[in-house]
């Protein structure tokens, strides 16, 4: 899952709520599981997006990697090259040229990079299956401190080309604009598909969220562009065959993509002062034809930038043709929570022209004006989504965008929501009088709805520098799920809440949420703060 | 910061022809129990003038991030300023006792509203915190050539 925030929304061990009483250190049982160093066996794309200080700047700017690494299924790495963007300020093709992972029974596990520039990059790491898994940035050495969130997958058809991207493709890319006019770079967010074939991309279309420009009624922007190998890799050709490392233009700003499979690809910006970062995923041909053949409860979640400072909504509806009912929707609004636990003026639109997009709008009945949507569909049920509710004047009122999948599996119950999860969060807290960027990353046994066993490592900056690492890692996780009586349609009107514990050195903190299940293996959540201490938006994906 | 008091200046000289005398109730419930969605408008922006009582660079209470409470001539004002890193980045520093005037709106915030600063002003010092769309600035607005260089070193 990409990361949520950006430092666009994006924010000390507040861990105020709830503190258990000092002393004591934490020792977690030994983890129980099936995945092994060789889980983590071949060549894997990863991403994260998060927030970097450096040894001469006293504060922090967003920071978002591409890359890909090879695993030897033994602890080593042996090859690979990332890319970097930090706040439009760019450094490419940074070669990998070795490293070293752990993997416990439990999925959760470390992995270094080492650079041949000198020096490496390490991150924390969950594994959801030998195919990839969740991940944070956790690099901290004398030159920089880094944290974020993001994924790993695994690279399948290899020996990669240009040609081996084919095909439509639905994407979302987020971050900052190019604009270098003061006070800008400001959020952005680009929604959209485009087809790709032998390297021309010439049927694109997208809507853009520019620092809260968007048309009145949301209108797609047709594009072109281009998807070539690097001349300028140092690495040549090997780069794009080995790792798929490629360049692209699309509508006029450069990135660098990276091809996880033809099903899938991954791109950060590389022009200048522009920081955007997000995946491309094959569009296949179940997407619905019209409005009509809708018929299933979505869940969505979206995250970005508002007036106030980091946004998160997070709900679901369904959708039986062109009536939208159910709805629930929670707004986490820089620390102001609010609730929507019904739409009326409800309305679905598919469009003819672009297969796969559509528009939702609900109004919630103490809101002024409504929620409207723009979303892309992939799939039957699963897309891209991006926030252009909109005030009666100036604009949209935030810049987010986020996913949204079809709710199969339900009802949701204790007997199919069982077995072991990987965690992220992503989002702002604060830490030592700032807010500031938080990332977790985790597993726990789910059973009879609780938490039973789990841990998880959680990063944050403190003042200017990176928690010592140490007190980070391998805090306990505990906590629960309510279902609420929530069968997954929002039809009696409840939404479905979760509370995670976290414990270290006899310090114990309590972070409660609403989570919206997409299916007992998938679910997106979003913490309910109403202080201003947390906003956080994370996933929960079943191992096998 | 020469750079930046140079590129608010305009933005000072437009919003001080139109100094509203800000009540203290700047900050109050959303009107006939209807909440907003709300996009900040710069046509509706006012003049805040007063004394620092208290800054806080995360406080408590929502939105999350910067604030300061201003003692204005008809009472205190909450004032959200933001990224608490933009203000750190600029070197602007509010302590009690401080003249400062503040550039900004109402905007809604759950059941009630929040004083949303755009600019901050402290003597011969303006800071824009917001675009002019309102969304609150990341540190990237505050680059100096010499960070941007630093940057170019993150891996």
């Amino acid at each position: 899952m990409k990361r949520l925030f950006l430092a666009l929304a994006s924010v000390a061990a507040l861990w105020t709520a709830a503190c258990g009483g000092g002393g004591g250190t934490t020792v977690l049982p030994p983890p129980t599981g099936k995945f092994s160093l060789s889980s983590l066996n071949g060549t894997y794309s990863f991403v994260t997006n998060g927030e970097v200080i450096t040894s001469t700047a006293a504060t922090s700017f967003a920071l978002a990697r591409a890359g890909s690494f090879t695993a030897n299924g033994q602890g080593g790495i042996t090859a690979g090259v990332e890319d970097v963007n930090s706040s439009g300020v760019t450094t490419l093709a940074v070669q990998i040229t070795g490293g070293s992972y752990t993997v416990n029974a439990d999925g959760r596990g470390t992995l270094t990079l080492n650079l041949g520039s000198g020096g490496s990059i390490n991150f924390g790491l969950v594994l959801t299956s030998t195919s990839g898994g969740l991940m944070i940035d956790e690099t901290f050495n004398s030159t920089q401190a880094s944290t974020g969130s993001g994924n790993f997958i695994l690279q399948t058809g290899g020996p990669f080309t240009v040609a081996s991207a084919a095909g439509p493709y639905v994407f979302d890319f987020s971050g900052l604009d190019g604009n270098q006019t003061f006070p800008c770079p400001c959020p952005d967010s680009i929604v959209g598909d485009f087809t790709a074939n032998s390297g021309v991309v010439n049927t694109g279309v997208q809507d853009e969220n520019d620092n809260g420009n968007i048309p009145a009624t949301p209108t797609p922007v047709s594009f072109t562009g281009v998807l070539a190998q690097d001349a300028l890799d140092p690495n040549g050709p090997a780069d794009l065959s080995t790792f798929g490392r490629g360049v692209a233009s699309l509508n006029g700003i450069n990135y660098v993509f990276y091809i996880v499979s033809s099903n899938r690809l991954r791109f950060l910006s590389t022009s200048n002062g522009e920081m955007l970062v997000g995946d491309a995923v094959a569009q296949n041909n179940t997407i619905p034809a019209n409005v009509a053949a809708l018929n299933s409860g979505f869940s969505f979640i979206v995250s970005g930038m508002s007036g106030n400072g980091g946004i998160i909504r997070i709900g679901r509806f369904t959708a039986t043709g062109a009536t939208v009912s159910n709805v629930l929707v929670d707004t986490n609004d820089a620390g102001t929570f609010t609730s929507t636990n019904s739409g009326t003026s409800t309305s679905i639109t598919l469009d003819p022209v672009n297969p796969g997009r559509g528009t939702v709008t609900f109004k919630d009945p103490n809101l002024s004006v409504p929620f409207t949507f723009v979303f892309y569909l992939s799939s039957a049920t699963n897309g891209v989504i991006q926030d252009v509710t909109q005030s009666t004047t100036n604009g949209a009122t935030d810049v987010a965008d986020g996913a949204i999948g079809g709710q199969t599996g339900s009802p949701f119950s204790s007997s199919n929501i069982t077995g072991t999860y990987a965690m992220n969060w992503s989002g702002l807290s604060v830490q030592s009088g700032v807010a500031d960027e938080e990332d977790l990353v985790g597993q726990a046994t789910v059973s009879n709805l609780a938490f039973t066993t789990g841990a998880a490592d959680i990063y944050e900056f403190q003042s200017v520098f990176l928690h010592n690492a140490g007190a980070q890692t391998d805090n306990a996780l505990t906590g629960s799920i309510l279902l609420n009586g929530g069968n997954g349609t929002g039809s009696d009107g409840k939404r479905s809440t979760m509370a995670v514990t976290l414990t270290k050195n006899g310090q114990a903190t309590t972070v409660n949420f609403v989570v919206y299940f997409v299916s007992p293996q998938l679910a997106y959540f979003a913490n309910t703060s109403t202080s201003s201490t947390r906003i956080v938006a994370g996933v929960l994906e079943a191992q096998p | 910061m020469k750079l930046i008091i140079r590129k608010v200046t305009v933005s000072l000289m437009f919003a001080g022809a139109l100094v509203f005398c800000l009540s203290a109730a700047a900050q109050q419930n959303a009107s006939s129990g209807t909440q907003q969605l709300q996009s900040y408008d710069q046509t509706r922006e006012v003049s805040l003038v007063g004394t620092v009582v208290k800054y806080d660079p995360a406080s408590s209470v929502a939105s999350i991030g910067a604030h300061v409470l201003i003692q204005s001539g008809s009472g205190q004002v909450d004032v959200h300023l933001g990224n608490a890193r933009v203000l750190q980045a600029s070197h602007l520093e509010l302590n009690a006792g401080d003249r400062v005037r503040i550039i900004g709106e109402n905007l809604a915030a759950g059941n009630g509203t929040i004083f949303a600063a755009r600019v901050v002003q402290k003597g011969p010092q303006a800071i824009a915190v917001r675009s002019s769309k309102g969304f609150p600035l990341t540190p990237a607005s505050t680059l100096s050539q010499n960070q941007k260089e630093a940057l170019g070193g993150v891996r």
